[in-house]
């Protein structure tokens, strides 16, 4: 049933495929970056490295790809918090190679994850440890070197609320995978940290009169606003009249609806449909199928869960895949 | 309204089929990985349609043992595993071959519903485009295959050996018989005894079968010395007969003793009875419109006449049963088998449940020779409730869940079962045999279902039959003519499929815009287009880049492409980088009027082509060109202020031109004034400080200043 596509070196730490499948980005704990594609491109037979360099000194714990329309090009969250952007490029009759257009620091907070939106422009979306969301703007559609800081704040509902300093052990970010349209960008961010204000998944939308980012949506039932947040996935919508995320906490994996005409308030109308059980503790990824009907799920288990709704609308799981050796 | 579904349907509501989840309990899959470390992490992507990529990192790198041990493995798994019996191969020719007829069946349904003004297109003559349909895809599975055997006659075969026959052929034609082929409603019983004879061997892996038995006893045939003292050889001819494989009796009592010459003399009497019951049995009337050639029996199309002949067939039996010779025939073995066959004959239950050897079996018997006229699924379903009462299967062949679910009349069960067992292929395209089935299914298959995200049933499944096919290279192309069978979400899914297709390629980037044009994606394609005008862009392919962003019609990119180009200007370059600018040029400036300040680049090309020529040889018209271009360059409003000078420092050698001054004093003039003007721009703040030498502009004076000194004389 399963195919063997790869071996990773050593120290691999985590990977990532690109919008077509056909090419995959790893990173290490020894801080190098490497880049794997088929050795026949139409068949998905077995991969081979194209790329492979020590990017930073220490380890690399996140590789995100940025969407084609800007190129082939790879962020990479480190350990320490940085995130830097790398890019396959031929300059001037050169030959192609990878090389780093930009990096992104900010002082002492940590960068927990990056996802990158793109409708008219490239945004991209960095959280961070101390609770800030960075909203990052591309000047130049064809230059992956000039971003603009187009908003920060965080990710509470009240911005005037008061807390304490926030630590967050991470974040988990999805914007909405919408392709065009009409449809103001949004995406959806939960924290899990320390300060319950930030933690519950919320959905941002930019609003284009005020050029602000505000939240719309809480995904979080009143007495579980508080729960830290392990993972976040949007559903991509081929035809709903409502859009499905996914979000994970301690209690289980909420499948939640959430409607596209705000009330009075702008708030989006939304339902938690499910919450379900399967990992027992920490989810690590949540990923949707292109038809955003099945979910695929990874966790401290050490398993692959499958979940889907039957013709009733009742979500399960569906299967499970368990690694043996 | 549909009711509430069984246990089962919800089970079988599962999107994507996986291949043995019979119970309710949880299907674990093994995702084998051969790491010898203890696992850290796991990462997961959706490749395209249901395959799932894993990779699986290792946690404590064994570095004592070897340097070579493995971080970590990336596994690929196809969710949705078909089914066991049929090779992938062979399902794709499958599902290549079925595309047509299901293409011509979407556009009969849209030709009728619009003649109609309906959206039901059930009713009229329907069912008979989707049995045309349904005869094609039969053809697709494989068609009755003449076995060699057929034409050189082995006197001792009994079970011919065909085409191998499938699981999802009987399948198919179970509900093609129940659903799709109104024409032999008349005769149901009879096509449903057809279908066991050709598919009875399929049983034979969960139960024991008359196939089964026959195989073994012909395997056995050789070594048997008198055939008719053999127990097994009355038990063959009466299960094959109870059954109704009237030629496998009629061949295997011709096989009897008696027959042979040297005994036809002491044993003429009980060869008289061996050879009644042949002709007995030759003669049996079906009801039915004919058999295929050669095959015995007697076929009445109507059914007053079936009942006489009927009647008249089964007095035979009785009065041959009531003769005075079964004593005179002193073979124990032959009378009391031939005996029991006409039992069976005479539908004796009895004789019939010890004959058959499954519930299936029985209850075709039945049909038969018990009641040869029931109809109605009502009564089709009791009966089978009967026969199962009788011989309780031990397991259940998936076959013979369908079957129920069939005879049972509930259409979500059938859906269950045909997704559960045989894949997303089946249901796919046995929805249309459903739908043309009843009214309630069409109803239930079409309605729009708030659960689905407001989609029907018969959506639903093509919505997941395209994943399947767009999971594979050699597939994913046929994907599109599933997705826009679905009405509303099917888009949705082809765009995010076609988006998610590589544009390295440049055949499979023009299939895939081709797909876009042909379903009018514009927003798709031009998409499609743009990715892979940045891709040529930025992998060195400009040519490639910039006609696939004018394609794309791209105006912000290729407007970044000519704001790159006038960085340029100025800059002494190579020859090589001349010649990929100027190249660009020309391609950004074959459509209309994409960028600005285009007008100025193509000058300056031309400007910089003919100073090329005067710094290669010494040619003066080649310089006097190179002036011209200069002068225009410079009255040109569109030129920015910002080139002024480095234009004019490039031409330094013309205007110091040896062999007489190349400019006139009103040429002269302009370009001092342009000068001036530097002078006074370079107080302004927003002034741009060319990349020139510091000198350049004293030198540019001086020359100009000779230059019309010369000029001035010369006039």
């Amino acid at each position: 049933m399963a195919k063997e596509l790869l071996s990773f070196n050593n120290d691999t730490t985590c990977s990532s495929w690109n919008y077509s499948s056909t090419r995959l980005a790893s990173g290490s704990t020894d801080g190098s970056l490497s880049i794997f594609d088929f050795i026949h491109p139409s068949s998905s037979s077995s991969l081979r490295s194209s790329f492979n360099s020590k990017i930073h000194e220490g380890p690399i714990v996140k590789v995100v790809w940025v969407p084609p329309e800007y190129g082939d090009a790879v962020a990479c969250v480190t350990a320490d918090g940085i995130v830097s952007l790398w890019e396959e490029v031929a300059h001037d009759s050169q030959p192609l190679q990878w090389k780093n257009f930009k990096i992104f620091r900010c002082g002492l907070s940590k960068v927990l994850d990056v996802q990158f939106g793109s409708l008219t422009t490239l945004k991209m979306v960095a959280a961070y440890s101390d609770g800030h969301v960075r909203v990052y703007e591309l000047l130049d559609p064809l230059e992956l070197k000039n971003w603009q800081l187009q908003a920060e704040f965080q990710n509470v509902v009240e911005s005037v609320s008061a807390f304490g300093k926030a630590l967050c052990l991470s974040a988990s970010i999805s914007w909405n995978p919408q392709k065009g349209g009409s449809q103001e960008p949004n995406f959806i961010i939960g924290f899990n940290s320390n300060t319950a204000e930030l933690n519950s998944s919320k959905v941002w939308e930019f609003d284009q009169a005020h050029q602000r980012w505000l939240p719309v949506a809480e995904l979080a039932l009143p007495e579980d606003k508080g729960d830290q947040v392990y993972a976040v996935a949007w559903a991509p919508n081929i035809g709903r009249s409502y859009e499905t995320i996914a979000v994970a906490t301690h209690k289980g994996l909420g499948i939640w609806n959430l409607g596209l005409n705000p009330d009075h308030d702008g708030r989006l109308p939304l339902e938690r449909v499910a919450l379900l059980s399967g990992h027992e503790g920490m989810v690590w990824q949540m990923e949707w199928d292109m038809s955003g009907m099945t979910l695929a799920t990874t966790g401290h288990d050490g398993m692959v869960r499958l979940w889907q709704s039957n013709l009733n609308g009742v979500w399960h799981q569906q299967a499970a895949l368990e690694p043996t050796s | 309204m549909p009711g509430v579904a069984s246990d089962t349907a919800i089970n079988g509501g599962a999107l994507i089929p996986f291949s043995d989840d019979t119970d309710h309990s949880l299907p674990v899959y093994p995702l084998n990985h051969g790491l010898t470390a203890p696992i850290s992490r796991l990462a997961i992507s959706w490749s395209h349609g249901n395959s799932l990529r894993v990779s699986i990192f290792a946690a404590e790198p064994s570095r004592s043992s070897d340097s070579q041990s493995c971080g970590g493995k990336v596994l690929e798994v196809k969710l949705g595993g078909g089914d066991p019996e049929i090779t992938d191969a062979y399902l794709r020719r499958i599902a290549y071959g079925s595309v047509s007829p299901f293409a011509l069946l979407q556009s009969r349904r849209s030709e009728v519903s619009a003649l109609l003004k309906a959206p039901s297109p059930y009713q009229l003559d329907w069912w008979e485009h989707v049995l045309e349909y349904s005869k094609e895809i039969t053809s697709l599975l494989g068609g009755p295959k003449l076995s060699p055997c057929a034409i050189i006659e082995d006197p001792n075969e009994i079970v011919k050996k065909g085409e191998e026959p499938t699981c999802l052929k009987a399948a198919w034609e179970l509900m093609e018989i129940f659903y799709a082929d109104k024409q032999s409603q008349a005769w149901l019983p009879e096509r449903l005894v057809e279908w066991l004879a050709g598919y009875d061997s399929l049983f034979t892996s969960t139960q024991e079968t008359i196939h089964g038995k026959l195989v073994n006893f012909q395997k056995d045939l050789v070594n048997i010395q008198v055939i008719e003292d053999d127990p097994r050889y009355w038990e063959a001819m009466s299960s094959a007969l109870s059954v109704g494989w009237l030629d496998i009796v009629v061949k295997m009592l011709r096989l009897h003793g008696s027959y042979q010459l040297d005994q036809l003399s002491n044993r003429e009497l009980e060869n008289g009875l061996v050879e009644a019951v042949a002709v007995l049995i030759s003669k049996m009337p079906r009801l039915r419109p004919e058999s295929p050639a050669g095959n015995l029996g007697e076929c009445f199309k109507s059914k007053p006449d079936f009942t006489k002949a009927w009647e008249r067939w089964r007095s035979q039996i009785t009065k041959l049963d009531c003769s005075p010779f079964w004593i005179q025939c002193d073979n124990h073995q032959t009378r009391e088998g031939l005996r029991n066959m006409l039992q069976i004959m005479l539908g004796k239950t009895e004789n019939l449940s010890k004959a058959t050897c499954y519930w299936l079996e029985l209850y075709i018997s039945h049909f038969l020779y018990i009641r040869p006229f029931t109809m109605g699924m009502e009564s089709m379903y009791n009966l089978a409730q009967k026969c199962i009462q009788l011989k309780p299967p031990s397991s259940t062949h998936r076959l013979t869940g369908l079957m129920i679910g069939i005879i049972g009349e509930n259409t979500e069960v059938v859906l269950a079962e045909c997704s559960r067992e045989f894949g997303p292929w089946m249901v796919a395209h046995a929805i249309e045999l459903l739908t043309a089935g009843s009214e309630h299914a069409e109803i239930l298959l079409h309605d729009e279902n708030y659960n689905l995200g407001g989609i029907s049933i018969v959506e639903l499944h093509r919505l997941v039959y395209a994943q399947v096919l767009s999971s594979h290279a050699l597939t994913w192309q046929i994907a599109p003519i599933y997705l826009t069978a679905c009405m509303k979400q099917g888009m949705g899914l082809l765009e995010n499929l076609l988006y998610r297709q590589p544009v390295q390629h440049n055949d499979l980037l023009l299939k895939n815009i081709e797909i876009c044009r042909l379903y009018e994606l514009d927003n798709i394609s031009s998409n499609i287009m743009k990715v892979a005008g940045v891709y040529h862009w930025k992998h060195g392919h400009k040519g490639a880049g910039v006609f696939w962003l004018q394609q794309a019609q791209d105006a912000t990119r290729l407007n970044r492409i000519a704001q790159q180009l006038f960085d340029s200007v100025g800059k002494s370059i190579s020859d090589e980088s001349f010649k990929q600018w100027e190249g660009v040029i020309e391609l950004l400036g074959s459509e209309s009027k994409p960028a600005g300040g285009l007008e100025f680049l193509h000058k300056y090309r031309d400007f910089k082509k003919s100073l090329q020529q005067v710094s290669g040889g010494k040619s003066s018209d080649a310089a006097r060109q190179a002036t011209v271009s200069l002068i225009m360059l410079m009255k040109n409003p569109s030129t920015p202020q910002r080139f002024w000078l480095p234009l004019l420092y490039d031409s330094l050698k013309l205007l110091n031109w040896k062999d007489g001054p190349l400019l006139n004093v009103c040429e002269t003039n302009l370009l001092l004034n342009k000068v001036e003007e530097l002078s006074l721009a370079k107080l302004r703040p927003d002034f741009i400080e060319p990349n020139v030498p510091g000198e350049a502009i004293r030198s540019i004076r001086l020359a100009l200043a000779t230059n019309l000194g010369r000029a001035i004389l010369e006039e």
